[in-house]
């Protein structure tokens, strides 16, 4: 009916540590790519279940929050517009560990099998926990080895990257996207992670109030530099 | 649901695994986790008022002392589970005591 609709859909895949990465760290991207029609997969090398936050008042145990979180995380990705969720079942904590040729040769299928677009991951020395840095460090490896097009970039922490210098970069190698249309479905996944955000009491003002607290824009730094130079507002 | 520590409700609990080949999760939040550690317990105690401390001999030489324990469930499947939380639901440590292994 639609002549759009025949067009091959652009494919995003992010490869995470954590329920509520996708959502603390990038929902804003998330979500304005879902509105866009991309079509999103998430991995989640973990459930989250060694998690500190049990709710507040806490109503979670060790044995009951793997499937807690899983269930956030779906939420999480309704809002998002993440249309296909998978785990790769390694238990929380335990991701450095886990022998790095399988855990690459795992990403490197599912690169293969997707052949996406734009990859996410973390940056295996900036990813700030550990979990995070060695699933940034096998998907980076699997990128390199499988991907005959598209783009590697690694989502970074709030603000950090609107100053790379900082961090040995320049604003070249910095991807700046503007979120500021999608804060309330960012907001909703934030919600969504009930039991790891029930503490912050910012998230459970008034909408209004709780969306002041997001910055406008979102940033990634660019994986593949020797790609060529896209535009520095879009990760496609 | 987690439920506050009735110590003599924890005590009852504790007493069913002693004899008995144990499998133990046992955690210090953010510091350190052991899981499926099998164990004989010979004793299983708990002390303190408000905040607990439970303790397990196993082996004929062994303890495990856990403290800061404030909540606890007993699952459907008969397994203990204790934990210490924050006044705002963060977990400190966990004992988890349970007759099969824990899934991994």
């Amino acid at each position: 009916m639609n002549e759009a609709n025949l067009e091959p859909k652009l494919k995003l895949l992010a490869v995470f540590a954590h329920p509520d990465d996708e959502s603390f760290i990038c929902g804003g991207t998330f979500a304005k790519y879902g509105r866009e029609g991309v079509d999103m997969t998430l991995v989640s090398a973990t459930r989250g279940e060694m998690g500190r936050r049990m709710g507040n008042p806490p109503y979670l145990n060790r044995e009951t929050i793997a499937a807690a979180r899983e269930l956030e995380l779906q939420e999480a990705c309704k809002h998002l517009g993440i249309g296909t969720l998978q785990f790769m079942d390694i238990r929380d904590k335990t991701v450095e560990f886990i022998d790095e040729e399988t855990l690459t040769s795992r990403v490197e299928s599912l690169i293969r099998e997707i052949d996406p677009d734009v990859v996410l991951t973390f940056h295996e020395k900036f990813g700030g926990h550990p979990d995070h840095c060695a699933i940034g460090k096998a998907t980076t490896a699997a990128f390199r080895r499988s991907a005959s097009r598209g783009a590697l970039y690694f989502i970074t922490f709030g603000e950090a990257m609107k100053r790379p210098e900082r961090y040995g970069y320049t604003r070249q190698d910095v991807v700046k996207i503007d979120v500021g249309a999608h804060l309330e479905a960012k907001l909703a996944a934030f919600r969504a992670h009930r039991c790891q955000t029930e503490i912050d009491e910012w998230v459970w003002l008034p909408d209004r109030e709780a969306l002041a607290h997001f910055g406008r824009h979102e940033y990634f730094l660019k994986g593949n530099t020797e790609a060529p130079q896209r535009s520095q507002h879009d990760l496609f | 649901m987690m439920n506050k520590i009735s110590k003599p409700q924890v005590e009852a609990e504790l007493r069913k695994f002693v004899g008995a080949d144990v499998y133990v999760h046992s955690e210090a939040t953010s510091f350190v986790f052991v899981r499926n550690f099998k164990v004989n317990v010979t004793e299983a105690l708990i002390a303190g008022e408000g905040r607990y401390r439970a303790a397990l001999r196993f082996d004929g030489h062994g303890w495990l002392r856990m403290e800061e324990l404030t909540h606890y469930e007993v699952d459907g499947r008969g397994r203990l589970l204790l934990a210490g939380y924050d006044d705002r639901g963060r977990m400190n440590v966990a004992l988890h005591l349970g007759r099969e292994p824990f899934p991994e």
